[in-house]
């Protein structure tokens, strides 16, 4: 038997849907599974984190864990992994997970595999899968550790909704606080806009908005449809959109059911980031733009033109 | 402040990518330096210039990386090091970073600094596991460096609820994202210069370690396989008259993909 620990994906208190992924994917491959949540307020979740699927529930929480910080995370995370004596142990692709996971399998001395789409295990054997080079290849990789950390890409897996586990609370002791890498000050990024990775629409917007008025418009469709709001590395150079709104290789993955790239070329470094969505459109002035090669739906025109008329297209269908 | 920065030469993300037999062709590919680690040379060269930091850089893999070393001479790096052993071809992480630590020991290094991943692998764990050998603190996805005095930096990180500001006490290991800086463009005097300048190459041996010793014969996990990733294909694209295909791509949406 396999002992699968998920890190559950708490944002601003809220638990985030990977989670329920994980677990449902944990479960799937007949492992025992626990998850643990670290945070300054966390115990409250338990009954959620049980119900998306985890058979015991480790709570890590402490006034000192308000903000996050990758030590202390990560002794959270270890202690947990020794106390169910996990063989893997899992996080839903977050820049906590990026900067945890190398942390955990160190000190565990597992395997460490960032951005995995698929785990297979048959008997001891364990094989994970993996895109590299910004997605243009897949990477088969045989662990050889004995454990293994993972942090999963966004939308590998999918949350059975049927799947439920029972509520068996354990509570750790807080780490210690990190006095090398201390944290000062966290400028929170604006309560109440949506959150990027976990938003069922994206809307990006790119060099072809040129300017703040153009950033503004698209992002008024955005509102519109309720959705995150993304941006290509341009405009983020360009100062026009903050960086952590940028999508791609090196920014946010998304795998939205719905990825809007507006005024978007198509830079292999974007694709990588949002190539995982259910389904894509694209506007874009250039009918030779990359874009259009991943695109499910295209509208070639200018953006100034069609995003007002999606916005009222969109208004009559909602009406 | 003596500064080591680490360097990956990387395929060529631009360029087409062909798979056969579970292995990539290497026709037509190209190789560059990694993207990210450029921006961790314009940081140091940045503290080189801001507080006379002296910087060395590193540069792992098997084979002559003479043209990205010489580029990131031209940018202002004072002295290079190359370990060049064929082990290192199929090395992981973890065996990177060992190689890493060995290098950062026979140094006196107040900073290490790192691209957040690698254009290649995009695994971005070899800085994180440096430090975690080393036991010294590390910051990734940084976006942000200053210095505080002597034996301290702040540093700004990007994470998941905002901008992090951490006070970090020196030696430490910083991972930088590209929006640090724009890497700057070595101007002809530079590269003139970095013509003359020497590269201390050496394999395993030279730096007195071995493949075993890192951890090379004992990897954690191993490729075995590479695969073509499932491209996306282009769908229907529409031109004409902005106010009916915008109505059509809608209508679309809604019947046909059922996505809003």
């Amino acid at each position: 038997m396999t002992n699968i620990l998920v890190v559950a994906d708490i944002k601003q208190g809220e638990l985030k849907g990977s989670t329920a992924e994980l677990l449902s994917r944990a479960r799937a491959l007949g492992a025992d599974t626990a998850v643990v949540a670290v945070g300054a307020q966390v115990k409250d979740l338990a009954d959620q984190l049980a119900a998306a699927g985890s058979d015991t529930q480790y709570i890590v929480e402490d006034a000192s864990l308000e903000i996050f910080s990758a030590n202390p995370f990560a002794a959270a995370v270890v202690k947990a992994a020794n106390e169910f004596n996990a063989d893997m142990v899992w996080f839903g692709f977050s820049e906590t997970g990026k900067a945890v996971a190398p942390r955990v399998a160190v000190q565990l001395e597992a395997a460490c595999a960032t951005e995995i789409i698929d785990v297979t295990i048959d008997g001891d054997a364990v094989q994970i899968i993996r895109p590299a080079i910004a997605n243009k290849v897949l990477q088969k990789v045989k662990v050889n550790a004995p454990k293994l950390v993972a942090v999963v890409r966004a939308g590998a897996f999918e949350a059975d909704p049927e799947i439920a586990g029972k509520e068996n609370v354990v509570a750790l002791d807080p780490p210690e606080t990190d006095t090398r890498a201390k944290i000062k000050e966290l400028i929170s990024d604006a309560s109440g806009e949506i959150d990027l990775t976990d938003a069922d629409i994206v809307v990006s917007v790119g060099r072809g908005a040129r300017d703040q008025a153009g950033v503004d418009m698209v992002k008024d469709l955005a509102d519109d449809l309720a959705a995150g709001f993304g941006s290509s590395r341009a405009m983020v150079d360009a100062g026009l959109m903050a960086h952590n709104k940028q999508v791609g290789q090196t920014g946010k993955i998304v795998a939205p059911s719905l990825y809007i790239a507006v005024g978007i070329s198509g830079a292999i470094q974007h694709l990588a980031g949002m190539n995982g969505s259910k389904v894509i459109l694209a506007v874009n002035k250039d009918p030779e733009a990359p874009i259009f090669n991943v695109a499910d739906f295209g509208i070639v025109g200018d953006l100034f033109d069609v995003v007002p008329l999606l916005k009222e297209e969109i208004k009559k269908i909602r009406a | 402040m003596k500064i080591l920065t680490t360097v990956k030469k990387v395929v060529d993300v631009e360029l087409n990518i062909h798979v056969e037999n579970g292995a990539i062709l290497d026709k037509g590919l190209q190789y560059v330096i990694n993207a990210w680690d450029e921006n961790a040379v314009e940081a140091a060269v940045q503290l080189k210039e801001s507080h006379k930091a002296d910087t060395t850089l590193v540069s792992l893999g098997s084979g002559d990386n003479t043209d990205i070393i010489r580029k990131c001479y031209a940018m202002g790096i004072d002295n290079a090091i190359h370990i060049d052993d064929p082990a290192l071809a199929k090395a992981d992480s973890p065996t990177f970073a060992r190689v890493l630590q060995k290098v950062y020991e026979a140094g006196d290094y107040d900073l290490v600094i790192t691209g957040k991943q690698a254009q290649d692998t995009d695994a971005g764990q070899a800085g994180i596991m440096l430090a975690q050998f080393l036991n010294i603190p590390c910051v990734s996805n940084v976006i942000k460096i200053e210095v505080t005095d002597d034996s301290h930096i702040q540093v700004s990180r990007l994470g998941d609820a905002g901008t992090e500001i951490l006070d970090v006490t020196l030696p430490a290991v910083i991972t930088v994202s590209d929006g640090i800086n724009e890497p700057r463009l070595p101007a002809m005097r530079g590269i003139m210069m970095a013509k003359k300048k020497k590269i201390n190459v050496m394999d395993l041996a030279g730096l007195g370690t071995s493949f075993e010793d890192v951890g090379g014969t004992a990897p954690t996990s191993e490729i075995v396989e590479f695969m073509p990733t499932e491209k996306r294909k282009g769908g229907q694209k529409f031109e004409g008259e902005p106010a009916e295909v915008t109505a059509k791509v809608v209508d679309l949406l809604v019947n046909e993909a059922k996505v809003l």
